[in-house]
């Protein structure tokens, strides 16, 4: 056969899974958002009704709103703090030796480990009576012994914001330590010679050079924080109140909990924009010419 | 201090830093697998000594958690997942990786922007069709919508790891004689494996612990492990014992697999972005 | 201005022994050339120079100061990577400019000197690309003029102009030489290619497996090489090394042909050496032995004739004039006072001719 014909063939199957899996229900969605969508009312999924439900979201909805502010802070501190500390970790676990690839081989244990789970185990971790990390604190910070950190707002944000670096920072670790490695080791020896002590050859030739990998590890964890949703709802489900109610609980509870498709929809559209933005980014770095 | 001993304690102090991370990464760890093989009155004591036991591990899949039911939800869903996303994923990443196509960019840039929607959005229309056509509850849904995840992401990967592959051998193959589908058969196939066989157990993975779609898609029937673990919250309070178990059914599988690639870890987890 | 002194150096990785206690004393303002086959250890002496490789055990002193502790940015060398090294995120100037910039240069001064330095490997229109945007042969002018842009205690060179073209690689070569007589900096200079180490050099020193074989002016190198390794790796071609014995003073070959007569004693085993400019071609009959050509080859400049006795294979080199073919027949003589005898045990020289 034919290559002009095969190379064709040969994505099609793929190119009709990713449209019936991913395309078709992400511009249903949208028409869905359109739409009235109450599970509880007969004739799913009833009328059009135009941008009301955009106008409830942005006009009638404290609850929405406070979804937007928790899922921001929480995307920017998370992102943030996950990378920091990743790249702080990848510095040190990078020059290899014994000890610093068996650390890297453990790195590997959280990540295999679903976010559920994770959600699980820092309720567990956090617990005021026996939780491992609630004594932990306790001990470096007295005040804060025995304390019901998910019943407090703050707190169970905090904790939230925790689990999750925990849980990311493996992952951007291991990748931060692939981008380290594939920078020329002659360009930081040379600056050696050239004379720059550790801190300037970090800023002046290991970062700029990371900064591609960086960059992509930035927008890739900066996607993730925004859909995040499992550990949340394992670890306080949005509360207490909806003091950790992120954007995808908040779409989960209306639409599952409430039976609003219809208005579930319109704000998971309206999250689905930044997300574009986004891998618009993501993208350009990938795609990127060298 | 001289140059080197400046060098010495600045890894003595890397050192110690590495042990505290290392340590915050695996304790929650360690701290569960002990849970797991402490009784019902030792797991609410931040014990390190106690009499193990495998009750825990017998209670779980009794009624009414019923674990092994939803191991094997869990197991038929990711591997049945794998098995139709790999082989569709090669064929596409191939021509992707191999041939130029009109649009290309395009449609990569689809694939890639349809990994990154979020799960919430996708599952909406999915649950209001199942809904209709009766697929509520059973792992086929469930295997329908994993795919949505997971294809996006093989087909990366895999594209990636063939872009590695010289193109030499082919060529060679194919002024030898051979066509364009024994190349891929016997060429390519073989030379990609260890790429295949990465991607299809980053994709179990992903789809074994995958959560919202399964909670959303799911009641009773077709419930995968990770929701399982809501079962372990009792008007009591959490029966941590037994949650530990059960995460560790969990876990334990996914950490053996993800230790037989860890060669390929970052290489396959990048999707080719980091070079 | 600094002397370098390596006291019983040695470099171990695990049970490979990258360079075995080795001691070197390379003089204030000397330009020394170290050479040698790949992977003999060159690279890793100048790294532990430059202190990026720390000696297993062993002394390095550079000037007066025992240098083990410092680090690579104390040393106040300058070096050119063989691999360049150049910072890929930075312009060339950038790159020239950054050891002038992080040893805090004042400002006014960066650019006159970068300027200059980029001048003299001919790089002043490639200031503003980065290094991606520059061919092979014109990286490694970067990274020369990073290197010349200062005026460091000593130079560290690793092969810095294999990447050239011949023609380039002559200009580079003189420039290099003029520098260095200008600057009067000591110098360690790695290479592969000989005419740059015999004319660069004060001195070479010639290594194997790790262990310098000799050390010397290059003339002492060239004529008066200390044992097989040297006189088979220095000089093109290939002296020419013939296996046989020394009976009643003269040589015989292990075929049994009577060659030429020696000054040792007779021996069973000796290794005969004979560089191809002192095998002289006469006509049929008026050399010490006639041979049939293998192989001519017109070089320009002379002409090469490979001939066969036995199992061996002599080269000698003639006048360029001279027109040979495949199979003719010509008389070789070998010049008597320019022979070399070696044990083949020991491999070391055991006498002239
Ligand atoms: N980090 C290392 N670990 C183990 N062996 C090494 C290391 N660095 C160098 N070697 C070995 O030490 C030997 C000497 O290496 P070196 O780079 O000094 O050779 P060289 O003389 O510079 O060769 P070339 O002419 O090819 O550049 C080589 O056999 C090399 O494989
Ligand atoms: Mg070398």
């Amino acid at each position: 056969m034919q290559d002009k014909r095969l190379k064709y063939l040969l994505v099609v199957p793929a190119v009709l899974v990713v449209f019936a899996t991913a395309i078709w229900p992400l511009i249903d969605s949208l028409r869905l958002s359109f739409t009235v969508g109450r599970l509880t009312r007969p004739n799913f999924p009833q009328a059009y009704i135009g941008l009301e439900n955009y106008n409830w979201a942005f006009f009638d909805e404290p609850a929405f709103w406070n979804s937007v502010t928790v899922t921001s802070i929480y995307t920017i501190v998370t992102v943030a703090l996950t990378t920091l500390i990743a790249l702080g970790l990848a510095m040190l676990l990078a020059p290899g030796g014994r000890l610093r690839s068996g650390v890297q081989t453990l790195l590997i244990l959280p990540f295999a480990m679903s976010p559920a789970l994770i959600g699980v185990s820092f309720r567990f971790m956090f617990n005021p009576e026996f939780g491992l990390f609630d004594a932990f604190f306790g001990l470096l910070f007295p005040p804060l012994a025995d304390i019901s950190w998910l019943s407090d707002p703050v707190l169970a944000f905090v904790v939230c914001v925790i689990a999750d670096v925990w849980g990311w920072i493996p992952f951007l670790t291991l990748v931060l330590i692939g981008g380290l490695a594939s920078i020329p080791r002659d360009t930081i020896e040379a600056a050696q010679v050239d004379g720059a002590g550790g801190w300037r050859v970090f800023k002046d030739v290991t970062l700029p050079q990371l900064m591609p990998v960086l960059a992509v590890v930035l927008i890739l964890k900066a996607i993730f924080s925004l859909k995040t949703f499992d550990q949340v709802y394992m670890l306080t489900n949005g509360g207490p109140g909806t003091a950790t109610q992120t954007l995808s609980h908040y779409i989960y509870f209306n639409g599952f909990k409430y039976g609003q498709i219809g208005y579930s929809a319109s704000v998971a559209w309206l999250m689905v924009i930044p997300m574009l933005v986004l891998t618009y980014f993501y993208a350009k770095f990938v795609f990127r010419k060298d | 201090m001289t140059g080197r001993q400046r060098k010495q304690f600045w890894n003595a102090i890397q050192i110690i830093l590495i042990l505290i991370a290392a340590g915050i990464m695996i304790i929650p760890i360690i701290w569960i697998f002990l849970a797991a093989f402490k009784s019902h009155v030792d797991v609410y004591q931040l014990k390190l000594f106690f009499s193990p036991t495998l009750e825990n591990f017998s209670t779980v899949f009794q009624s009414p958690y019923d674990l092994g039911h939803k191991l094997f939800n869990s197991t038929v869903v990711a591997g049945v997942t794998v098995l139709f996303a790999i082989p569709i994923a090669t064929l596409a990443a191939y021509s992707f990786s191999r041939f130029r196509l009109r649009g290309e960019t395009t449609l990569l840039v689809m694939i890639l922007a349809t990994q990154f929607v979020p799960a919430v959005v996708i599952v909406l229309p999915f649950f209001v069709m199942f809904r209709d056509i009766g697929l509520l509850d059973t792992r086929t849904g469930l295997i329908l919508v994993n795919l949505a995840i997971v294809m996006p992401f093989a087909i990366w990967m895999i594209k990636g790891f063939i872009d590695g592959i010289p193109i030499d051998t082919e060529e060679a193959a194919m002024v030898d004689g051979s066509t364009r589908l024994q190349v891929i058969w016997n060429i390519v196939l073989p030379m990609a494996a260890p790429g295949l066989f990465t991607a299809g157990i980053f994709c179990f993975i992903i789809a074994w612990n995958e959560f919202l779609f399964a909670l959303i898609l799911t009641n009773k029937n077709a419930v995968t492990l990770p929701i399982g673990l809501a079962l372990f919250k009792a008007e009591e309070g959490d029966l941590w014992n037994l949650l530990s178990a059960a995460g560790i059914i969990i876990m334990l599988p996914m950490f053996i697999l993800a230790l037989t690639i860890r060669r390929y870890f970052v290489q396959g987890m990048t999707m080719g972005a980091v070079r | 201005m600094a002397r370098v002194s390596l006291t019983n150096i040695t470099k171990r990785w695990g049970d490979f022994i990258g360079v075995d206690n080795q001691s070197l004393e390379i003089n204030d303002k000397e330009f020394l050339v170290l050479l040698g086959p790949s992977g003999c250890g060159k690279t890793t002496t100048m790294r532990m120079i430059a202190g990026l490789e720390e000696p297993t055990a062993g002394e390095i002193r550079i000037g007066d100061r025992v240098v083990n502790d410092d680090l690579p940015k104390d040393r106040d060398v300058a070096m050119v990577f063989q691999n360049y090294g150049l910072y890929p995120h930075m312009t060339i100037f950038d790159n020239i400019a950054y050891p002038l910039k992080v040893r805090g240069t004042p400002k006014a001064e960066v650019a006159p000197r970068v300027e200059k330095a980029a001048a003299q490997v001919e790089l002043t229109e490639f200031l503003h690309r980065k290094p991606k945007a520059l061919s092979g042969g014109q990286r490694q002018r970067v990274a020369l003029a990073r290197a010349i842009v200062r005026t460091p205690k000593v130079f560290l060179m690793d092969e810095p102009l294999s990447n050239l073209d011949a023609k380039l690689r002559v200009t580079m070569r003189a420039e290099l030489k003029h520098l260095s007589r200008q600057l009067q900096i000591t110098t360690v200079y790695v290479t592969h290619d000989q005419i740059e180490a015999m004319t660069l050099a004060d001195r070479v020193a010639v290594m194997k497996n790790g262990v310098i074989q000799q050390l010397g002016t290059p003339d002492e190198i060239y004529n008066d090489p200390a044992n097989l390794f040297v006189a088979g790796f220095i000089g093109s071609p290939a002296m020419n090394l013939i296996n046989g014995s020394v009976k009643d003073g003269m040589f015989v070959t292990t075929g049994g042909t009577s060659l030429v007569k020696v000054g040792i004693s007779d021996r069973d085993a000796v290794v005969l050496g004979v560089r191809a400019e002192d095998v002289e071609i006469h006509q049929p009959g008026e050399g010490d032995i006639d041979l049939k050509v293998y192989a001519y080859e017109n070089t320009g400049e002379s002409v090469m004739l490979t001939v066969q006795f036995g199992q061996q294979r002599v080269i000698a080199r003639g006048d360029r004039h001279l027109r040979m073919d495949m199979d003719d027949t010509v008389g070789l003589r070998l010049n008597p006072d320019h022979l070399y005898l070696f044990d083949p045990a020991s491999e070391n020289r055991i006498g002239n001719g």
